[in-house]
């Protein structure tokens, strides 16, 4: 009887362990996927960073304007692919890239600071 | 882009408004300087000198406040402004007000053949400079005068 209830028990364990294994397995998964999917843009000093960014399919860049002065973050291409308010310091603008191929985009107030995206 | 389009012209990479601001700022203040010197010297010259500097500064700001409102309508397409474009927005708008407000002051004096200057004019020229300095400052600052390249 002992014995039974024992082997019950490494059984019951043994089923929790592997449940809990799979859990963080996926946790793990989807944290690396979502690491995949999203791609910073750091705005600075009158400049994109990076200038150039390599992204897959499906791909969400955030721009974060880390300058003390407001940028946008606007596509060269007619109509415009993506287009973003005026950014003050510390605000976020995202785009999610879902076709293959390459992006300029620039800042309207400041043109000279430019970027390109390369969507592959 | 085409090259006689309008926003071309106007924008493109050579924004017109950050070239044509220095006009109005360098006019007025140097026409300031002429009038507190003619009213310190007792000099006609200068005081007349004050007042062509004055005129062409008031005409001045016609395109400076045009190209600069077409911009907020074209580059940022209207949207609501806040922070420092909110404040360059309304202190330019201020500027321009106030370079014409001394520009009026100046004409209608010379319109009545009148000897003396109101002296209020004074302190109002003296705000208008610390109002047209701080406008020039923070549109600097928001064309990046201090950033790379």
């Amino acid at each position: 009887m002992r014995r039974s209830v024992s082997i019950a028990g490494l059984g019951v364990a043994l089923v929790l362990g592997m449940l809990c294994f799979g859990t963080s397995q996926k946790s793990h998964m989807a944290s690396a996927q979502e690491k995949m999917s999203t791609m910073e843009v750091k705005i600075d000093n009158f400049s994109f960073g990076p200038v150039t960014l390599t992204v897959p399919v499906g791909t969400t860049v955030t721009w974060t304007n880390r300058d003390d002065i407001p940028h946008t973050v606007v596509s060269t291409d007619e109509p415009k692919t993506f287009k973003s308010k005026v950014l003050d310091t510390d605000e976020k603008f995202s785009f999610t890239f879902s076709k293959a191929g390459t992006y300029p985009y620039f800042c309207s107030i400041h043109p000279k600071m430019t970027g390109k995206v390369i969507v592959q | 882009m085409h090259p006689f389009d309008i926003k071309t012209v106007v924008f493109a990479k050579h924004a017109q408004h950050v070239v044509l601001i220095h006009f109005p700022i360098a006019l007025f203040i140097i026409g300031v300087l002429f009038d507190f010197l003619g009213q310190w010297k007792k000099q006609r010259m200068l005081a007349a000198a004050a007042y062509y500097n004055f005129v062409v500064a008031a005409i001045s700001t016609i395109p400076v406040v045009v190209t600069g409102i077409l911009a907020w309508q074209w580059e940022l397409e209207g949207q609501k402004v806040k922070g420092i474009l909110l404040m360059h927005l309304v202190m330019g708008c201020l500027s321009s007000v106030l370079i014409c407000v001394v520009w009026f002051i100046h004409m209608r004096t010379r319109r009545k053949q009148e000897e003396v200057m109101p002296g209020y004019r004074l302190p109002i020229e003296a705000v208008a400079v610390v109002i047209v300095a701080l406008t020039g400052h923070l549109g600097g600052f928001l064309s990046g005068v201090n950033g790379p390249g």
